[in-house]
């Protein structure tokens, strides 16, 4: 419990600066997400149908799992590397008597609150757009789990890289293949059976799976909601690790 | 003489892979006096500071804090001392207010201790017109104020600074002097990393220097000059600057007079940085050698 009210502590002044910026935050964490909309959705998309669905009602839980992705992942990495490499300011964190998980998951907020923000934007636009979305406690909770997922994502790259030239390489090797193959904006069904077990191997694609089912009302998929909770364990235990050793 | 021992350091080391930057540190700081640590760059004072401040583990070798060993990121005992780092280590982005109550919400000090603090804190420091500023618009000196007042939040009673005047312009060093010195009077244990010899001189009831990553000696600054010879007859040869040292000044006369007259033959009282060359002896080339190494 101690660890929890620290990690609300150390995102206080995170918060601040999202709140002095707000607009610029939601134009950095929304143009991505609008962009696929207006050029997949109403682009490529329109009039096609997709398992059942017609496309936009497919690809805007797609789009809401894209952005947890986006949103949460590379804000946390940068902000963690620069305090931690440039401004040193990282370091101030280990002068108070914080928990490891404490800094871990403080750190993570920042990005899940971007995430949360854009994500709520992009649901409402969607429950405007299309009957077929619902508004679900499920698909909500499921919102927060994936935004912090990624939020942890962050810490750990952030905590791994040691300049912007690395943050780079993790973008182009990590982040940008799962906005792209995770099924975000089109059925995994409709590849080769060898390329979609390579693609269930990246968390997008469970994130993306589970919001698409609570969003659209379908059953939960179990095996990618346990897979989403084995990768947000795996991102904070990799996290609380690294910042240990980070200590040198 | 202060009082009781309130950070001791018992066979301090510190290594990165094959390298040794801190060589087994023994200190023993006394409450209420202002000790410094003397070293040129690369010598082992951050890094000692650092694992004395807990922000890092030391290889080996013990820290204690008011008589309590300390260990981990989250040993409770990290509210009785306050830090300013050498790289002003504040979040850029946001206020100088801000950054502030950060400092105090991190430390856990109640919102209305917070605010008392704070403004008793900043009013010493002058920075009420800067409070709702950006620090990155800021200027060295003030962003230095700033990382102090965030230091000094909680009210620790033992203050670190590494190198606080590094890079201050004259003004901005007299006047954080002063601050040290206010900070001082209050019962504060400060511990303060220099490379500036006249600041250890001026501030410091106690200095160590540190040189390879070992205390090379300890004292008062006059116990050290005592140590080397109270009084310094400066000549050259061949056109190189000699000092030899002597515990009397009819000594350091009778040297003199010995010497072919010219310019350049002078006998001055012996400073802090007599002791460091003489203690360290080492010229400047080696120096960077070691700041490469480290």
């Amino acid at each position: 419990m101690s660890a929890l009210t620290d990690s609300f502590r150390i995102a206080w002044i995170d918060m601040c600066f999202i709140r002095r910026n707000i607009a610029t935050v939601l134009i950095t964490c929304l143009v991505t997400p609008l962009l696929y909309l207006a050029a997949f959705g109403y682009g490529l998309g329109d009039g096609i149908t997709m398992d059942g669905y017609d496309y936009i009602s497919f690809m805007i839980p797609g789009v809401v799992a894209l952005t947890t992705l986006t949103a949460c992942v590379s804000s946390v990495a940068t902000k963690v590397m620069l305090q931690r490499t440039y401004y040193q300011s990282f370091d101030e964190l280990f002068l108070c008597s914080m928990s490891p998980s404490a800094i871990v998951l403080g750190k993570a907020y920042a990005g899940m609150a971007r995430g949360l923000i854009s994500c709520a934007l992009l649901y409402a636009m969607g429950l405007l757009l299309t009957p077929d979305l619902h508004l679900t406690p499920s698909a909500v909770v499921l919102i927060v789990a994936s935004c912090l997922t990624y939020g942890l994502l962050g810490v750990a790259s952030g905590l791994l890289a040691n300049s912007h030239l690395t943050l780079n390489l993790f973008n182009s090797l990590v982040v940008l293949p799962m906005t792209f193959l995770c099924g975000t904006v089109f059925s995994l069904d409709s590849l080769p059976g060898a390329i979609q077990d390579a693609i269930l191997i990246l968390p997008l694609t469970h994130s993306t799976e589970c919001l698409r089912s609570a969003m659209l009302g379908t059953g939960v998929p179990w095996v990618s909601l346990a897979a989403m909770l084995i990768y947000m364990a795996a991102f904070y235990s990799l996290s609380v690790h690294l910042l240990t050793r980070s200590r040198r | 003489m202060k009082g009781d021992t309130v950070v001791s350091a018992k066979g301090l080391v510190k290594r990165f892979g094959d390298v040794t930057a801190v060589d087994g540190i023994d200190l023993d700081i006394r409450e209420g006096e202002i000790f410094g640590f003397l070293g040129p760059n690369g010598a082992g004072k951050t890094t000692t500071i650092r694992m004395l401040t807990m922000m890092a583990p030391a290889t080996s070798g013990t820290v204690e804090i008011q008589g309590r060993t300390v260990s981990g990121l989250s040993d409770p005992v990290k509210e009785r001392i306050g830090i300013v780092q050498q790289h002003i280590a504040l979040d850029r982005d946001v206020t100088v207010r801000e950054n502030i109550r950060y400092h105090a919400i991190l430390h856990r000090i109640p919102a209305k201790e917070a605010g008392r603090r704070m403004e008793e804190l900043v009013g010493m420091m002058g920075l009420e017109p800067y409070l709702d500023r950006l620090v990155v618009n800021l200027s060295g000196g003030w962003k230095r104020r700033v990382a102090i007042v965030c230091a000094l939040v909680h009210d620790p009673s033992i203050l670190f600074l590494d190198e606080p005047t590094a890079g201050l312009d004259t003004q901005s060093r007299h006047m954080l002097w002063d601050l040290i010195c206010r900070l001082n009077s209050d019962g504060r244990t400060i511990f303060i990393t220099t490379h500036y010899m006249d600041e250890a001189e001026e501030l410091c009831d106690r200095t160590a220097i540190i040189d390879h990553g070992r205390t090379v000696c300890i004292g008062t600054p006059a116990e050290l000059m005592d140590s080397v010879g109270r009084w310094t007859v400066e000549y050259r040869d061949s056109g190189t600057k000699v000092c030899r040292y002597f515990p009397d000044w009819d000594g350091a006369i009778r040297f003199r007079d010995s010497l072919p007259a010219g310019p350049g033959v002078a006998i001055r009282a012996t400073s802090l940085e007599d002791v460091f060359l003489e203690m360290t002896g080492r010229d400047v080339q080696a120096t960077e050698e070691v700041r490469f190494r480290i």
